[in-house]
């Protein structure tokens, strides 16, 4: 007699996505339209990585380009190949950061279109071909990457690629590492001084920016912008603390699809009623109890940085497991998260304490405290932890991660791996089997309590 | 004492680092400070009246490390984290660091959280060197890691301590590139795991005592008269923080080559860098920092005013190399940003290279043969043409 397994069963049941999630991609179309155009409008175009500085150029009213936040468009819009391949051409390999890698293909792409790798002849090569082409080249390049050294060497290839021709200025963003006793989430002698380097460098970057643009920083524009992140800060902090619901009507897919106007779309009146819409619609939700997946059983936790090839494939697998993804390290632990630190009148210090504890340059003590204190509040079953291939930053402390939780609360885990925009890294098999596992011990627990 | 047995003696300290630093605790009462690559000032840890030791990549097995750190890192990172599950560092009284690599980082976690009761310090150090304020950053941090340094000896470290420490610390570089000016003219014939056991014990061992031995060595390797070695010439380029496998150099050696010269951090670019012997010490190793960059650029800073593919390609003909073969460090994202620099630069000036990835895991060192050996022909080849040629 033979035994037959019956395979599992491929999820039918489909994620409830917000439908606010249309008025994000109307900001990012708007403000990627206006990025491609920023050449004929006569506006400087600034590449950077990191941390969220545009209000720095968007105040000076310059085009700015995110290289992750390009990647990812790319990945999510299935045009990542051609740049990746070219990268790999180029003898950059594939264990090195995919963001890196995507941004530097395109580079290359265009490089060799134009036949000379500098600023001015890379523009020669515009709207000529794929997504990927349509980038304008940079007039300057800042880098303010926290934590991960592997962003500053990123932008400084960058520099190399186009000649050595365009301006660089680094910000070097100090890690939360606390030698101190002192030493706290937010506080202590160390941080304080860590927020005070960083806001010298902000300066210095300003000034970077009036010589490369030939005008006086606009001040008054800056807070005026930042007065608008703020808002949007903390509406979004706000919308996401309701989610704490059973069922959670928002899920951390619908606030990955909600980054961009908190990351790199212009700051202004839109920002703040997108995530007012949001949060309107999440309290409309709430009042009729509808959830972010149809049928809420287990609510869980996810770590590590996105998937960005995989947010809708993966947001309707959870829920077919009837698992509400609810909060994330990477959504409720950066992006203006500590709005109240900003004073929209003098706003440096408020930035700069964001971007120091933005969610990957905390230690691991201090980021684990955060998590625990998220996975509290949310009421999570379980953790899911994503290690991507090459992003080691989001990677390094998850298993000092999954270690706390089982051990702090209790809760089962689940890792695998994938990537944030090279989808090769990720094998759909062994995210069934690491999630049904974890479920199970879900479940098992639930009788024992029971019981 | 004979060559070869100086050689066993700094061989016994480079090969069993914790073993040797723990004799010498136990010996002479001192407390121990290990430190990461690549960039740590010694100098302060030894005038704190403490042994600095740079924490090496061992040769064992990767067991219970694999539970803290996922396998897609380099082997040194994935070497410290099993080394500190395995209890190794428990007798160390310090472990300080500078330097910002991402994966060290991860590895520095796990390392703290797995050593509750030793003190685990960072003092980050600017890694972009040529901001108007890199020099004054860079102190300031000295400072920080000499004012952590005081608390956990209970009192101040004078400058004059600071001083002396430098001054012995440069006398072991200088000793060390007297090895290397003997192995580059050809007077000597030292081979590269020799280098390497010269350079790597110096991480580890006692400087005064480090440098007694290589006195000794120089004194017998200057009394014996030497044939200059035959071979093709080749510079060994890479590995920034773990020491290249013994395997390796040796097999590289037994494929008809001779290494002539390198940029290693196990090699050239630990000791390229004198540190200033008067003034402000502080100001003295934060000039020093940022001088060793110019000196042997590193690709995991970021300067405008260095370029390290053009500084091989210099090098090489300072040393009179024929061919460069590339070591880089499977996962290493520094080296995989810069490599394809490198690759244009060379193959732009017709200078023969061979890039090899190696792992902590030394299991394919015969398919690397394979590939050395095809590699010192093509030396040859091309290298007799350009003789044809001229």
């Amino acid at each position: 007699m033979s035994i037959i397994i019956e395979p599992f069963a491929a999820p039918q049941k489909k994620a409830n996505r917000l439908k606010t999630s249309s008025l994000n991609n109307k900001l990012v179309n708007s403000y990627w339209s206006d990025v491609f155009g920023a050449r004929e409008q006569g506006r400087k175009v600034c590449w950077y990585e990191g941390v969220a500085i545009n209000p720095l150029m968007q105040a000076a009213d310059m085009a700015w380009v995110h290289g992750e936040a390009w990647s990812a468009l790319l990945a999510a819009r299935n045009g990542e190949a051609s740049s990746q391949a070219a990268a790999e051409n180029g003898a950059y390999m594939k264990e090195l950061c995919s963001y890196a890698r995507t941004s530097i293909g395109c580079s290359l792409v265009a490089n060799n279109r134009s036949g000379e790798a500098s600023g001015a002849s890379f523009s020669d090569a515009l709207n000529t071909g794929t997504l990927a082409e349509n980038c304008p080249a940079p007039d300057m390049l800042i880098s303010a990457y926290p934590y991960c050294s592997t962003g500053q060497q990123w932008d400084e290839a960058l520099f190399r690629l186009f000649g050595k021709k365009v301006p660089i200025f680094n910000i070097s963003v100090p890690w939360v590492w606390g030698n101190k006793k002192d030493a706290v989430y937010l506080g202590g002698s160390e941080f304080k001084e860590a927020t005070a380097y960083m806001v010298r460098q902000l300066k210095e970057c300003i000034k970077f920016i009036e010589e490369q643009t030939g005008k006086p920083y606009n001040w008054d524009r800056l807070y005026e912008i930042m007065a608008y992140t703020k808002k949007a800060g903390q509406l979004r902090m706000e919308a996401m603390e309701l989610c704490r619901v059973k069922p959670a009507p928002a899920s951390f897919f619908d606030w990955t699809t909600s980054l961009a106007p908190v990351n790199f779309v212009p700051g202004g009146p839109e920002i703040v009623d997108y995530f007012e819409q949001v949060k309107a619609e999440i309290q409309e939700r709430i009042a009729l109890g509808v959830g972010a997946v149809p049928n809420e059983k287990y609510r869980l936790f996810w770590d590590g940085i996105m998937n960005w090839n995989k947010i809708g494939w993966l947001a309707n697998k959870f829920a077919g497991w009837d698992a509400s993804m609810v909060a994330g390290r990477y959504t409720h632990m950066g992006f203006w998260h500590e709005y109240e630190s900003i004073n929209a009148k003098d706003p440096l210090e408020g930035m700069a304490i964001n971007y120091l504890v933005c969610p990957i340059n905390l230690s691991a003590p201090l980021m684990i405290e955060e998590i625990i204190k998220l996975c509290r509040y949310y009421e999570i079953d379980g953790v899911v932890l994503h290690a991507a291939r090459t992003c080691r930053a989001f990677s390094n402390p998850q298993y000092l991660i999954a270690e706390a939780v089982g051990k702090r609360l209790g809760l089962p885990v689940a890792m695998f791996e994938g990537d944030m925009v090279d989808e090769s890294f990720y094998k759909d098999e062994i995210v069934n089997s690491r999630v049904e596992a974890m479920l199970e011990a879900i479940e098992s627990r639930k009788r024992m309590r029971a019981a | 004492m004979s060559i070869e047995t100086l050689f066993a003696t700094l061989e016994q300290a480079a090969e069993k680092p914790l073993e040797s630093a723990r004799a010498w605790k136990q010996a002479h009462g001192t407390r121990v400070v290990g430190s990461f690559p690549m960039h740590f000032p010694g100098e302060l840890a030894h005038a704190a009246g403490a042994l600095p030791v740079i924490l090496q990549e061992n040769h064992d097995p990767i067991t219970v490390g694999h539970g803290m750190i996922y396998p897609f890192y380099c082997g040194y990172t994935r070497s410290v984290v099993d080394q500190v599950c395995k209890g190794d560092y428990d007798f160390l009284d310090a472990i300080m660091f500078g330097d910002h690599c991402v994966q060290v980082l991860g590895a520095a976690d796990v390392v703290r959280a797995k050593l509750p009761g030793t003190r685990v310090h960072f003092y980050q150090l600017i890694s972009s060197m040529s901001d108007p304020w890199s020099l004054g950053r860079a102190r300031e941090t000295f400072l920080n890691l000499k004012e952590g340094l005081e608390e956990m000896i209970g009192h101040t470290i004078d400058d004059e301590a600071i001083r002396a420490s430098i001054k012995l610390f440069n006398r072991n570089r200088q000793l060390l590139r007297e090895l290397y000016d003997l192995r580059r003219s050809g007077a000597a014939h030292i081979s590269a795991k020799q280098m390497q056991l010269a350079v790597k014990s110096s991480m580890v061992m006692d400087k005064a005592a480090h440098n007694a031995l290589l006195e000794t060595l120089i004194g017998e390797i200057e009394a014996r008269a030497a044939t200059a070695p035959a071979g093709v010439r080749l510079y060994l380029s890479g590995h920034f923080c773990q020491a290249p496998k013994v395997g390796v150099l040796d097999m590289i050696e037994s494929c008809g080559a001779i290494v002539v010269d390198d940029d290693l951090y196990h090699g050239q670019r630990f000791i390229s860098t004198d540190v200033e012997e008067a003034g402000d010490p502080l100001d003295a190793l934060a000039g020093w920092y940022l001088q060793r960059n110019l000196k042997v650029p590193c690709p995991t800073r970021v300067d405008q005013n260095a370029d390290w593919d053009g500084y091989l390609l210099d090098a090489m003909k300072r040393s009179n190399a024929q061919g460069m073969v590339v070591l880089m460090a499977k996962f290493c994202e520094p080296h995989m940003y810069y490599y394809p620099l490198i690759k244009k630069a060379f193959e732009q000036r017709n200078v023969p290279h061979l890039l090899i990835e190696t792992e902590h895991e030394l299991t394919a060192l015969e398919g690397l043969r394979t590939r050395v050996e095809t590699f010192v022909e093509v030396v040859k080849r091309r290298s007799s043409t350009r003789r044809a040629a001229a």
